[in-house]
């Protein structure tokens, strides 16, 4: 009942054009990235390495499919969430506004279960726009530009990562990228329980994400015991997989963190749900 | 005033010995050099620089007289700015230094001659290269070039069956990193503190090792080789 439930909502997400702007936004900001890095990617690269090409000269192709597909990840990913809230955020409330709500109320399965399946459709549709969004910087990324050594810059420095290591580093950054818009998910959809009109959970959802985040790049010691446990906070852990050595302890703190989040996030929805007093 | 002309005759006598005795070393260094036209050779580069994390790398290094040289790496490769066939090709343009006796050193074993390079020209990049010069086998056991653009970089050079050309099957440079900054806002990992994390690699010097095998000399390499793009 639950799987039915989930692909009905799954259909009625497919049946909202709001649902086609992510896959079509990735789709237009990915061909200007990589149209922009075929044109003149060599010029940022001499910007990143500017400071070591002083004593150090870098070999071999360092513009390939793996670096602009990371480059393609690093500037979306903190734009997708967005993306996400906009269709997710409207899977309650948008029903209430409408008056729909009501009547899939009365259908023979429990408002747990309708919540629940609005959750794994808002989910599948999360997923849909991460596999595109993988499909776009890796796939299309390594056919324009070729494959290649990875060369990361982070605040510790350069690490290159030998073109036979990536893959399993995208597959795993991905994975953690995922769960990171499933929260943004879940959090929308939480909020969507509390509201009766559509913009409301998605501009609030993205308030709380700017909030967080300012939060979190504030370097002030009063939110350091606030810091580790914000989900934003651990929105870039994907960018983990590509360190070497593997920060294995930093990246399972990470995914507790965001598996937390959406199951207390999923708990209050019940909750808020199961006592909504729905008169529309 | 016989005292004094005697004195300046004495030290140009000198100076003009040291600088003599220079110029040999140089000679007979740059002759068995000159013997190697073109070499290819197989090298596996090692980097063990701070803030740059990366696993040996392999690559194949082209060089022809005088100065035309070609890494092709297999994937990306760290070498220094001033690098593998630098000096070679310092020394083949004699016209571009004054080579300037320094004395002996004993490095490990080996008692050699210490020859400074002042550059010729005042706007050259070259600021001076020391080099450590093994008078037995004719071979640089060191060297280290200050530059510029590149600062100093130090090399010391192992031979092995290669010795006979002056050909080194191992280079070991020492390249001074304290100038290493990252951009802001392109390393943007947010979940990171580095002023806490307190991991920031202190160290103001990378080593960078070359083993290079494989040779093949004098194959005749062409100057479009040097022009092709991979």
């Amino acid at each position: 009942m639950i799987l039915k439930s989930t692909w009905n909502e799954f259909i009625k997400i497919a049946a909202k054009p709001r649902s086609y702007l992510g896959i079509g936004a990735i789709t237009v900001l990915v061909a200007v990235i990589l149209f922009a890095l075929k044109a003149d990617g060599m010029s940022f690269i001499s910007f990143v390495t500017a400071s070591f090409e002083q004593t150090l000269s870098f070999q071999g192709d360092i513009l390939n499919g793996n670096l602009v597909a990371f480059i393609v990840l690093q500037m979306l990913v903190i734009h997708i969430p967005l993306l996400v809230a906009l269709v997710t955020g409207d899977l309650i409330s948008g029903e209430a506004a409408m008056g729909t709500i009501r009547m899939l109320a009365t259908k023979p399965i429990s408002r747990s279960q309708l919540l629940i399946s609005k959750f794994l459709a808002g989910g599948a549709y999360t997923l849909l726009i991460v596999i595109w969004l993988g499909i776009m910087a890796v796939v299309v990324g390594k056919w324009m530009f070729g494959p290649g050594d990875l060369m990361v810059l982070n605040s510790d420095g350069l690490v290159i990562l030998q073109n036979a290591d990536v893959n399993w580093r995208y597959i795993g950054g991905f994975a953690v990228a995922f769960l990171a818009l499933l929260t943004v998910s879940s959090l929308s959809i939480t909020l969507s329980c509390f509201s009766e009109n559509s913009i409301g959970p998605i501009v609030t959802t993205m308030a709380i994400i700017i909030l967080f985040t300012i939060i979190g790049t504030l370097d002030v010691s009063i939110f350091d015991n606030v810091r580790p446990f914000l989900f934003t906070t651990h929105m870039a852990a994907w960018r983990s997989f590509f360190e070497e050595p593997l920060p294995t302890q930093q990246i399972w703190n990470s995914v507790i963190i965001l598996v937390g989040h959406n199951v207390i996030l999923l708990a209050v929805a019940l909750l808020k749900f199961n006592k909504k007093d729905i008169t529309s | 005033m016989k005292k004094y002309v005697f004195t300046l005759v004495a030290a140009l006598l000198a100076l003009s010995s040291t600088a003599q005795d220079a110029t040999t070393i140089i000679n007979k260094l740059t002759l068995k050099m000159n013997k190697v036209k073109d070499y290819s050779a197989d090298a596996v580069i090692t980097s063990d620089i701070p803030m740059v994390k990366i696993l040996p790398s392999k690559a194949v290094v082209y060089y022809k007289q005088k100065d035309k040289f070609k890494i092709d790496a297999k994937g990306i490769a760290i070498v220094p700015k001033q690098g593998i066939s630098d000096v070679t090709k310092l020394l083949a343009d004699p016209k571009s230094y004054n080579p300037i006796y320094m004395g002996k050193e004993k490095l490990g074993n080996v008692m050699t001659e210490l020859v400074s390079l002042f550059p010729a020209n005042d706007t050259a990049d070259l600021i001076l290269a020391k080099l450590w010069i093994d008078p037995v086998n004719d071979i640089v056991l060191k060297s280290q070039v200050t530059t510029r653009s590149s600062g100093m970089v130090t090399a010391a050079y192992t031979y092995g069956n290669q010795m006979k050309w002056g050909l080194p099957d191992k280079m070991v440079f020492t390249v001074d990193v304290k100038k290493f900054k990252i951009p802001k806002g392109v390393a943007t990992d947010i979940n990171r503190n580095t002023a806490k994390d307190g991991g920031k690699d202190t160290k103001k010097t990378g080593e960078i090792k070359v083993d290079l095998t494989n040779y093949k000399v004098n194959i005749g390499l062409k100057d479009d080789f040097f022009k092709e793009k991979k």
